[in-house]
């Protein structure tokens, strides 16, 4: 069994050696699918990312009238509270959010000024609505934007969707250009695998001939032009992997810049996503070269 | 050994290259195939060795019915029968030792197993002095005696020679020619396909004539008959 493989993985590395341009060629032009195919996962990760960080910061507020009493507000709160999308309401009185206001600008004595010169209470009682989750937001907002109450003065959903749109938008232009991209570069894969593969077998022909004439199984024939597509496979993953990390550490600072207070840390996602991505891009990238070189040898190395 | 009953083969439609022919080869014998190119010689080894398959007919090995082979086992009918063709088909970067192993490293046979077996049949064929030279340092003669060498790996029971002398000069043909009667001698059935008139009635054998197809001449002691 392990003299079977052995020979077989010598005979492959045989076929590689001996086209060694061919070969070179052909990983190249894996490892540049299979770089297309990570550089458009990352977009999609930092897309991702992005579209978080805008959607945390969303920021829901009702304004209500400055004479409600609080009993009313505190019923309202509570039937805003049974709504599915939120998750939590805190009511902030007009005296909480006039110490607040001026807590928070207490350093400018223009505004402290004018509040004295004011002297009464400019700010409204207000709710601030926590949603149960991101993707319930978009829900949640449109829900009290049709939410009649006769004690609301003003919503203010900050509202990040225009931005979240473009986020999308721009995402999904590069998604599109970027599967058509993938599949230029799989069907070029597959053509220039089986074309390295049928070379090979041109230059084993002589091996080939006698292989079948002194009784060598189909198997045992296929197998090393099989094995040099896995073999492709497999170093055309480590190179990618070799390059993308340095790569993915160079963008990291710019992202984190960008991101600036959020947690976005693109290494890590790739290292704690490991081999969710790189063992499946490894298991297509198999199936597809195996795939080809069968072809090949079901054609050119027939017994 | 070998039976074949009306077995025809055409290729095309039109063109009958084996027609309606049936014959019988016991085990231990030496027969040669004889007749002009295009008499359906090789057709008729190309069937023995699972190459092609007939259209009509039955054709035994042994006691195996290769008539309707399937291609996963002609492997298995390969090393059954030892082959020889005109065209050497040794490869020119291994040594005439290595060519040899080459036959029991694709069939899966174990590294010793592979050294016990190269060197005697090395010694039979009369190259152990050159075992480690590689094809193109040796004679046409020795070529086709490191190709008989590696025919015999697995012990065939039959040694299907298509035309073993064809590239070779008359000295270096007898030689060969020696060497297949002395494997015939060890009990080993072969079959050799020639138009060679002159070794054909050197060896006094049982020759079949072929022509066009169909068997026209099947003599006990015979002679190559020129029609």
């Amino acid at each position: 069994m392990f003299t079977v493989l052995y020979r077989i993985i010598k005979l492959s590395l045989q076929d590689i050696s001996r086209n060694i341009w061919l070969s070179i060629v052909t990983v190249t032009i894996l490892i540049l699918a299979l770089f297309s195919v990570n550089s458009l996962f990352t977009v999609q990760v930092i897309s991702q990312n992005a579209i978080e960080a805008v959607k945390s910061k969303v920021d829901i507020n009702l304004y209500l009238k400055n004479n409600t009493n609080e009993e009313d507000i505190l019923k309202l709160k509570s039937q805003l509270e049974k709504m599915p999308e939120v998750k939590k309401i805190n009511y902030i009185s007009q005296q909480e959010a006039l110490s607040s206001f001026r807590q928070k600008n207490e350093t400018n004595p223009e505004i402290v000024q004018a509040l004295r010169e004011l002297g009464k209470n400019p700010l409204s009682p207000s709710l601030v609505i926590l949603p149960v989750n991101t993707e319930s937001t978009d829900l949640l907002i449109n829900n009290l934007r049709a939410y009649q109450s006769d004690i609301i003065e003003s919503r203010d959903f900050n509202d990040n969707t225009v931005i979240l749109e473009k986020i999308n938008n721009i995402t999904n232009s590069i998604n599109q250009v970027g599967l058509i991209v993938i599949a230029i570069f799989i069907l070029v894969s597959i053509l220039v695998v089986y074309n390295s593969i049928r070379v090979a077998i041109y230059t084993h022909r002589r091996e080939i001939n006698i292989m079948r004439l002194v009784g060598a199984s189909t198997n045992f024939i296929y197998m090393p032009f099989i094995v040099s597509a896995l073999i492709y496979s497999l170093i055309s993953m480590a190179v990618i992997i070799a390059i993308f990390y340095p790569l993915l550490t160079l963008l990291q600072p710019y992202l984190e810049v960008f991101f600036m207070g959020y947690n976005v840390d693109i290494v890590s996602y790739f290292t704690n996503n490991f081999w969710s991505i790189f063992g499946l891009e490894l298991l297509i990238v198999v199936i597809i070269n195996v795939f080809a070189s069968l072809i090949a040898v079901k054609r050119y190395a027939k017994v | 050994m070998i039976n074949i009953r009306d077995v025809s083969k055409f290729y095309g439609s039109k063109v009958g290259a084996l027609q309606d022919i049936s014959l019988d080869i016991q085990a231990g014998e030496f027969v040669s195939i004889v007749g002009q190119s295009g008499s359906g010689k090789t057709t008729l080894v190309k069937l023995l060795i699972g190459e092609e398959k007939t259209d009509t007919g039955k054709l035994v090995v042994g006691e195996w019915d290769i008539t309707n082979l399937s291609w996963s086992h002609v492997p298995y009918l390969r090393r059954q029968i030892g082959v020889i063709f005109q065209d050497f088909k040794l490869l020119p970067k291994k040594t005439l030792t290595e060519n040899v192993a080459f036959a029991l490293q694709v069939c899966g046979q174990k590294p010793a197993r592979i050294k016990k077996i190269v060197p005697s049949v090395l010694k039979i064929v009369g190259l152990e002095d050159k075992k480690d030279r590689y094809p193109g340092e040796v004679s046409g003669g020795e070529q086709q005696r490191a190709v008989i060498a590696r025919s015999l790996v697995h012990q065939p029971k039959i040694l299907l020679a298509d035309e073993p002398t064809g590239n070779l000069d008359s000295i270096n043909a007898n030689e060969i020619i020696d060497l297949l009667l002395k494997i015939n001698n060890f009990g080993t059935t072969v079959v050799l396909v020639t138009h060679n008139r002159e070794i054909v009635n050197r060896l006094k054998k049982r020759v079949i004539t072929m022509d066009n197809g169909y068997i026209i001449g099947d003599q006990a002691h015979g002679k190559y008959i020129i029609r």
